[in-house]
């Protein structure tokens, strides 16, 4: 066929789909290096990591995130479950939920959320630890679509009904099925919308910002409005974060199943 | 000169030989079917047919006309895929018409001829259906359809009913048939099932590793085997390890018995020999040329066959056993196992090949 | 889940079974029980939040009834001006990033790009889909702000970008740093749509005398349209809601709807409360029409290709 004409009009786009992936980073890793004038070196990190805000806001971003998780799985995975076993007429119900938070912008989900619960009777955002409340919950929607599906995916792939009718036909009891059979096969799927999760709070801005709440995001924001060179070592790091997140899904997930359960 | 010729065609991939040597003549109307296990090399030369594989060495020639230059979309060959290969976008009536409205034909023309290959192929209600809303036998149909639509030189089918149910691939193969005789188009049929190259063939293609091994009326490859591998490949094979006894004679010993084979043999005398028999062809009970004293160790009823698997008490090793077929009768009393029985078979029922033959 | 704590059921009836014949017989299933946390979660952090800025929106500050505030949001020249920023934006992104996209997946599908090169920007096209906000702000900056690694690379090949107009912190800026997280997200989408392409396909048009041309504009295109169009809708909906590297990048130089929420939640830029309510239903709309379309494409897609 055209396939040589094919192969280079093909390298041609692949390349500058790699340009436009590593120019920027590469931009911002050089960048980043370059604090002291005239040196390559790694003030740019030292100064950050030496920051006692910047421990704070990853504490405080780490701390939400992991309840963010906690919640999501204990809330999503019995629910996806009991969905597809039982209550199959509720997935289109439940999808369409999961389509929400892209309808809802953050900036909207957020102005709804002080408005509601920023007043009495609730007056959440009163306190610190009242307004994590809101926060979290805030998360635990934004990451809806990732986690659910992932789950939803995960359960997809093994054939519940005849995994969980041939446990039983074997004698096993209900609790055997969920435990030996259903989560160990959903671990992958936990784990991948668990990191993509992760990254997602970590990186959140809008949320934390409009709630006031001490955080990975505001805190960047507020190093961008009087440095130069810190901000690049955060966006490195933060590049970092994402790619280990990305990185430990794919070492779990075998190939395809990684990408379906990382794009939305 | 042939329709279809194919001299001296070679394929490699990449140092692995895929077919060598094939050499055939198709006759304008004949329904030619390429059989063999797979790997054969059957599926390729259909590809180097349609223009999706070049050969290594070789020439195609239809109607006097060289391939070799020409694009597979230049071909004006139909062909039906083992997975039908439809567009999943468009209607069957879409599919069917595609190849004369790539062609620029008028639309009046295209829903005219589309009209008429859906009914050929008796789908003429069906026309508006996307392919996700048809059968597997609907599909392999509108396929069908789409390929003669086009009214190519040559039909080629690869597989076409191996996705199918076998009631299904039954009706489904005698309709292409009947499609096939009734427009007179050459058709190169490929298929691993020997049954289905035998029933609607003019003349089967048998291949093995890349090779004929023989090319004949399905009567004379079933009946008249030429290679070992033809004869165990097509139909169900008994064979009996003989000794020649006399040559000229054809007689052949089995542990001292005297079998009459038709003569002559060109094997000395000594050297050991494969008798062969079809299983249809074995009588039960004392009363022909040849007899064996055997032992009854399996009965399958089949419907209109009786399969009866025997051991010949003369048999050292626990393996040989033969297999004869019955026809069923209501009046039929099946033999039953561990009976001892004789199995008879006039000489003009068995042939004989040398041992170790390929 | 009080199911759990039953005694297993017989081998033979399987729980749905179970829940159906309860159900079926007008009994209370337990089944219920166990999707209540979540309906309960959602109602009352989304649904609930949602529907009070529905409400609100009709109101004026003495809380009657009133639709002068949607009517408001097509005569406000700000208000005006932020969505045709935010709509542009967002069709500019989709357009952009979905052809680029679009192109790079072709190059590392069927394109004839070695293997490595197609799981090294598969790999990428993960992180960077995912990559955005405040520190995609950032790299760019770095990158191509007024001090920027490219910006001096330039200068000092004597070609100065900002001198000749082009400028980090606008809308172009902003569309270049979008566009970041676009196309991988289209080269992740259409990557398997385009292997999904089976070469039989192909051939068998090319049986039926079509040309190469001809079989991308009748075939492949036609496929893959669903698709492309509902990744674009997604393109779309993704820049037009996006917050954060729009603050980061134009800090309020380019006035967009979802910036124009953000100064109102603040503080009441806009003299009247219930009007950003308004004007966050607004963007809510346009999304749920967004979405909406993207859903219903996704459905034709998947009914073909069963």
């Amino acid at each position: 066929m055209n396939s040589r004409r094919g192969s280079w009009w093909g390298l041609l786009w692949a390349l500058l789909g790699a340009l436009y992936f590593f120019v920027p980073m590469y931009g911002t890793l050089d960048f980043s290096l370059r604090m002291i004038k005239g040196q390559i070196t790694l003030e740019a990190y030292r100064v950050v990591l030496a920051d006692p805000a910047f421990l704070q806001a990853v504490v405080f971003s780490v701390e939400m995130a992991v309840i963010t998780i906690l919640v999501s799985i204990l809330l999503f995975v019995p629910t996806a479950y009991w969905i597809h076993l039982r209550l199959p007429r509720l997935r289109p119900v439940v999808e369409l939920i999961t389509l929400l938070p892209f309808i809802v912008p953050t900036i909207v989900l957020v102005f709804g959320l002080i408005r509601t619960f920023g007043r009495p009777p609730f007056s959440l955002t009163n306190t610190g630890a009242t307004t994590n409340i809101l926060l979290v919950a805030g998360y635990i929607i934004l990451s809806m679509p990732y986690m659910y599906r992932a789950v939803d995916v995960g359960l997809r792939s093994i054939d519940i009904h005849s995994l969980t009718e041939a446990s039983l036909s074997l004698g096993s009891s209900w609790l055997d099925v969920i435990a030996r059979v259903i989560v160990p096969n959903l671990r992958v799927a936990i784990l991948a919308g668990s990191l993509i999760t992760f990254a997602t709070v970590m990186g959140e801005l809008v949320l934390a910002d409009f709630l006031v709440r001490p955080a990975l995001g505001p805190y960047m924001v507020e190093v961008g409005k009087d440095t130069v060179y810190q901000p690049a070592a955060l966006g490195i790091m933060s590049f970092a974060i994402t790619w280990a997140a990305m990185g430990l899904i794919a070492i779990f997930a075998r190939g395809d199943t990684a990408r379906r359960l990382t794009v939305r | 000169m042939a329709f279809l010729e194919f001299s001296h065609v070679h394929k490699e991939f990449g140092g692995a030989v895929a077919v060598q040597e094939f050499n055939l003549e198709v006759e304008h109307g004949e329904f030619i079917s390429l059989l063999g296990p797979s790997g054969c090399g059957k599926t390729t030369m259909l590809r180097i047919v349609a223009g999706f594989e070049k050969p290594s060495a070789g020439k195609i020639i239809v109607q006097g006309h060289d391939l070799a230059n020409t694009p597979p979309n230049r071909r004006r060959m139909g062909m039906v895929f083992q997975s039908y290969a439809l567009f999943p976008h468009m209607t069957a009536a879409g599919n069917v018409g595609y190849g004369l409205r790539v062609a620029g034909k008028p639309k009046a023309e295209v829903e005219k001829r589309v009209k008429e290959m859906l009914e050929l192929v008796q789908l003429s209600q069906f026309g508006s259906r996307y392919p996700y809303q048809l059968s597997g036998g609907q599909q392999q149909r509108v396929a069908l359809a789409r390929a003669l639509a086009i009214q190519p030189q040559l039909l080629l089918l690869d597989e076409p009913l191996s996705a199918l149910d076998a009631k299904v691939r039954a009706e489904v193969r005698e309709e292409i048939r009947r499609i096939q005789t009734q427009l007179a188009i050459t058709t190169i049929f490929v298929t691993h099932d020997q049954e289905e190259a035998m029933s609607v063939s003019d003349r089967v293609v048998v291949m093995s590793r890349g090779q004929i091994e023989q090319v004949g009326k399905p009567f004379d490859i079933y009946n008249y085997p030429r290679t070992a591998f033809v004869a165990s490949f097509v139909g169900t094979l008994n064979q009996l390890h003989c000794v020649v006894a006399d040559p000229q004679a054809g007689k052949v010993t089995y542990h001292d018995q005297v079998m009459v084979t038709p003569g002559p043999i060109d094997q000395p005398a000594g050297s050991p020999v494969v008798l062969m028999l079809r299983p249809e062809e074995l009588r039960l009970g004392a009363g022909g040329e040849n007899q064996i004293a055997s032992q009854v160790q399996s009965v399958s009823f089949q419907g209109s066959v009786v399969r009866v698997r025997l051991k010949p008490t003369a048999s050292t090793n626990g393996h040989t056993a033969l297999t004869l077929d019955l026809f069923n009768e209501r009046s039929l009393k099946l033999p039953e196992v561990g009976q001892t029985q004789t199995i008879s078979f006039p000489a003009q029922a068995c042939w004989v090949m040398p041992a170790n033959a390929e | 889940m009080a199911q759990l704590t039953q005694a297993p059921p017989a081998p033979t009836a399987s729980g749905a079974a179970l829940g159906a014949r309860r159900a079926a017989a007008g009994q209370f299933s337990w089944n219920w029980l166990g999707v209540v946390p979540f309906f309960l979660f959602i109602i009352a952090f989304l649904i609930l939040p949602s529907s009070r800025l529905i409400t609100d929106s009709f109101q004026d500050p003495t809380g009657a009834f009133t639709l002068a505030n949607f009517a408001a949001l097509f005569r406000d020249p700000l208000i005006i001006k932020a969505y045709r920023n935010s709509l542009e934006i967002g069709v500019a992104t989709s357009l952009i990033g979905g052809v680029f996209g679009f192109l790079v997946a072709y190059a590392i599908t069927l394109g004839g790009a070695p293997g490595w090169v197609r799981s090294g920007l598969m790999t990428f096209s993960g992180i960077a889909a995912n990559f955005g906000g405040v520190p995609l702000a950032f790299a760019f900056i770095a990158t191509v702000g007024r001090t920027g690694f490219l910006t001096a690379l330039l200068r000092g090949a004597g070609f100065d970008i900002y001198q000749n107009g082009f400028s980090l912190y606008s809308f172009f800026g902003l569309l270049l740093a979008y566009n970041y997280f676009q196309f991988p997200l289209m080269v992740l989408t259409i990557s398997p749509a385009l292997e999904g392409l089976r070469a039989e396909w192909q051939e068998a048009s090319q049986n039926l005398g079509a040309s190469s041309f001809q079989y991308w504009r009748d075939i492949a295109f036609p496929i893959l349209l669903p698709s492309i169009l509902g990744t674009m809708l997604l393109l779309f909906g993704s820049a037009f809601g996006a917050f954060a590297t729009a603050q980061a990048l134009t800090g309020g130089t380019l006035i967009l709807a979802s910036l124009l929420i953000g100064t109102e939640i603040r503080g009441d830029t806009l003299g009247n409360a219930n009007l950003g309510y308004a004007l966050a239903v607004g963007m809510v709309v346009i999304m749920a029409v967004t979405i909406g379309l993207y859903a219903l494409l996704q459905r034709r897609a998947s009914r073909w290709l069963r």
